[in-house]
């Protein structure tokens, strides 16, 4: 069992230091602290944490689509390469109107994650530069990674298939039938 | 001169020469989509030595004989395909790798990848597997070889025989419609 002494530490400073701007602080396990917070406070959080605490590589920013709560998750991972600590900052977007600020003057890499983001969730980065397209070439429909896009009627609007498919299990079926496994009502509807 | 060889039979003969010195001259063009394209190297270099069947790379579309679509094919990268195809030469055959350009394969609810390749460029061989290992693309290689030898590889000409139907279907999930026309 490793101690969490650094960790804790971590804890401790940024408690004194943001009090109640941020929330749900805690060590998840050995090397990685989690914490919330909000869009007002996110650039703040992070420049203390690139400035002041050393944590000044950015690993990634992903985005989780909650749907059933009507929110966007945007999780910035950064990493102390001295400490060896982890840090997921946790941020919520209102998923009808996807607004966060733009980090990429902090870090510039950013850049790049939020114009995937920006694509493939819609969510609007206000002053980010850059090319609309990303990856995606012309697309007209919903950004595709969100959950209420339906890639299965996507496909079947816009491509044929060949017979000899008819036979092809639902492999999420067949192993919950299996298994005797319940598959929720909203996974039904928003995944396969 | 011209005349001598105008008639039936000697057009059969010049075919067979034709076709012999196209099927042991194979240039590949040096182009690789999904995961297929990792099984090329194996197969040109000495383990398969793909080289003694006469098949070879080439740098770019105008020199090659042969396009390999090695696996899934996505919508924006169909776009270069057809250019790529379009500005091969006469005659020119493409295979496709893969279960991906069959039927959709692993990606078949992808939003993003096309499902049956022969709907916008005509396919001659069709090698199946997920992924084929090199023995499998020799013998694909070995079947087009046979089929231009006896004449059937002629999926360049049924393309452009049936171009209006082939680019209905390319501009159907081509949105945006930027190509150039080639008059060949």
């Amino acid at each position: 069992m490793a101690d969490l002494q650094k960790e804790n530490l971590l804890l401790e400073v940024l408690k004194n230091h943001f009090n109640d701007k941020i929330f749900d602080l805690k060590v998840q396990r050995h090397q990685r602290v989690h914490l919330r917070t909000t869009t007002e406070q996110i650039e703040a959080v992070l420049l203390y944490l690139k400035e002041k605490l050393g944590y000044k590589h950015l690993s990634h920013i992903s985005c989780v689509d909650w749907i059933e709560e009507n929110r966007f998750e945007l999780v910035y991972i950064l990493w102390h390469p001295e400490d060896k600590i982890n840090v997921l900052v946790k941020v919520d977007v209102d998923r009808l109107n996807p607004v966060a600020p733009n980090i990429d003057y902090i870090w510039p890499q950013a850049n790049t994650y939020e114009r995937e983001m920006r694509e493939m969730f819609g969510i609007q980065f206000p002053g980010l530069v850059g090319r609309k397209e990303l990856i995606l070439e012309d697309w007209d429909d919903l950004p595709p990674m969100r959950r209420d896009f339906d890639t299965l009627q996507y496909v079947m609007e816009n491509f044929e298939f060949r017979s000899g498919r008819e036979d092809a299990q639902n492999v999420r079926e067949t192993i919950a039938k299996r298994t005797g496994e319940e598959i929720p009502e909203f996974a039904k509807k928003y995944s396969r | 001169m011209n005349r001598a060889f105008n008639d039936r039979e000697s057009q059969k003969i010049l075919d067979i020469i034709k076709n012999f010195a196209r099927k042991n001259s194979l240039f590949i063009l040096a182009y690789g989509t999904g995961c297929g394209a990792i099984e090329i190297p194996p197969t040109i270099t000495s383990r398969y030595d793909a080289e003694r069947f006469g098949i070879r790379g080439a740098a770019t579309p105008r020199q090659a004989d042969v396009l390999l679509i090695t696996g899934y094919l996505s919508v924006k990268t169909l776009k270069r395909v057809i250019r790529a195809y379009e500005q091969m030469q006469d005659p020119k055959y493409v295979m496709g790798f893969g279960s991906c350009t069959i039927n959709g394969g692993m990606y078949w609810d992808s939003y993003n990848t096309i499902k049956q390749l022969d709907k916008y460029i005509p396919v001659d061989v069709y090698i199946n597997g997920c992924m084929p290992r090199p023995e499998a693309v020799i013998a694909g290689f070995v079947k087009l070889q046979q089929l231009i030898q006896q004449g059937k590889a002629l999926g360049w000409k049924h393309y452009k025989e049936n171009l209006e139907w082939y680019r209905q279907n390319q501009q159907k999930v081509i949105k945006n419609w930027r190509m150039p026309d080639y008059n060949w």
